[in-house]
């Protein structure tokens, strides 16, 4: 294969799970602030 | 007298009457039809002013200033960004943080779209997409958000930011033609008509005030390269829900918004001279900006469909259409769709928060892109 192609190939996969990771992150932060803070007190 | 007549001589390139067609095309789609008209408008028009011969406008004139100090320093796109943030509730995400999986499902198009365009690159004869950058820059039109097309253009492909800004605004627009018959043609009618649960819990005020300077951080920290991008966006939503800076917001949504946008526009318009954009590069790369939009939609569906083998409380697989970032335009497609199956079915909250997601995951896909690629 081409390296070209292969480089692209290889950083389009990382990229696309990266993505999945950093909103997982993202999706641990929401459940742990939901869990610790208040829901009520000043609530929109 | 020379000078009067050369307007007229040059109006025999054939160029300068196909990108006049161009502009007022544009404008067309504004007035008429309402296609993101705070966008194409001034870029229809920008597109004319370009164009006519010998413009004072460009070749040093203001466009150029606009240019140089807009565009290539990628102030205009992060401005939009503050004024977008300051739009955005991410309260229907913070209710229901799972959309964000759909969010970045849904960037799928983005680099089936770059594979494409680098595999198209090496066809011999096609000279406008030389190697990497080139097909990332493409590629990022299915990040649906332009700003974000913008700016990784601007660094990757300048000679190509016009189509590909055209592509990705265009297409942004249609996406109540785009999404239906890909969706349609990867659900069965049962599909559409699964309802969801709202949910029933409020999110606090400090949990909205934390989410956006706790993304910053986060991002930034993984992908420094997305920190203009997402700390912009973030910033605005920051002004938006700290609850104490009202007027700050509101002018972050109106006064900044509107007056970056008449710049924007009018700006990317005038990088549309025939030279540039009247090549087959730009036919390519309005083809491959709606492939990519096809296979984020895609891309959204089939993991709401992968994601519904393992789970008991099945979720609508259109929602994972809502992932791609076109705010907020997608969601209110998937919502009439799901309205059109059932009339009492209401995902709206659902689809907002895959929606928003979709504006980070894309962001975040932007900033990688611009940290991987060399």
């Amino acid at each position: 294969m081409d390296t070209v192609v292969a480089e692209g190939l290889r950083i389009s996969g990382v990229s696309y799970v990266l993505i999945f990771a950093v909103l997982g992150i993202f999706y641990g932060l929401i459940k742990l602030l939901l869990r610790i803070l208040p829901r009520k007190d000043d609530s929109t | 007298m020379t000078d009067l007549l050369r307007g007229i001589v040059g109006m025999a390139d054939w160029r300068v009457w196909a990108m006049f067609g161009v502009g007022l095309a544009l404008i067309w789609l504004a007035v008429k039809k309402e296609y993101e008209p705070n966008l194409l408008l001034p870029m229809g028009f920008g597109c004319l002013l370009a164009n006519i011969p010998f413009s004072s406008a460009v070749g040093g004139g203001f466009l150029d200033v606009l240019f140089k100090g807009g565009i290539t320093n990628e102030l205009f796109p992060i401005l939009i960004f503050i004024g977008v943030g300051a739009m955005i509730d991410f309260g229907p995400l913070l209710q229901d943080p799972e959309m964000l999986f759909f969010g970045a499902a849904a960037q799928f198009g983005i680099f089936f779209t770059m594979m494409l365009a680098l595999l198209v690159g090496r066809i011999p004869g096609v000279t406008g997409i030389p190697g990497l950058r080139e097909a990332a820059a493409i590629g990022i039109i299915g990040a649906a958000d332009g700003p974000t097309a913008i700016y990784v253009a601007t660094r990757f492909a300048p000679a190509l930011l016009a189509p590909i800004t055209v592509a990705a605004y265009s297409y942004m627009s249609l996406v109540p033609i785009i999404q239906p018959p890909i969706i349609r043609a990867l659900t069965t009618r049962e599909e559409r008509m699964i309802h969801m649960e709202n949910p029933e819990h409020e999110v606090s005020r400090t949990v909205k005030v934390i989410f956006p300077i706790a993304v910053t951080l986060i991002a930034g920290i993984i992908a420094p390269m997305s920190v203009a991008l997402i700390g912009s966006l973030m910033f605005g939503n920051l002004l938006r829900e700290s609850g104490v800076t009202e007027r700050l917001s509101k002018t972050a949504q109106n006064e900044l918004s509107s007056l970056v946008t008449i710049l924007l526009g009018i700006t990317i318009g005038s990088s549309m001279g025939g030279k540039q954009f009247l090549n087959p590069t730009t036919l390519l790369i309005i083809a491959m900006g709606l492939i990519a939009f096809v296979f984020d939609t895609a891309g959204g569906v089939l993991f709401a469909k992968l994601i519904n083998l393992f789970r008991k409380r099945k979720i609508n697989p259109m929602i994972g259409a809502c992932g791609i970032s076109a705010f907020p335009m997608s969601a209110r497609v998937i919502q009439k769709m799901a309205q059109q199956e059932d009339g009492s079915n209401f995902i709206i909250m659902h689809a907002v928060g895959a929606n928003v997601a979709g504006q980070i995951a894309s962001i975040i896909a932007g900033g990688l892109i611009l940290a991987l690629v060399r």
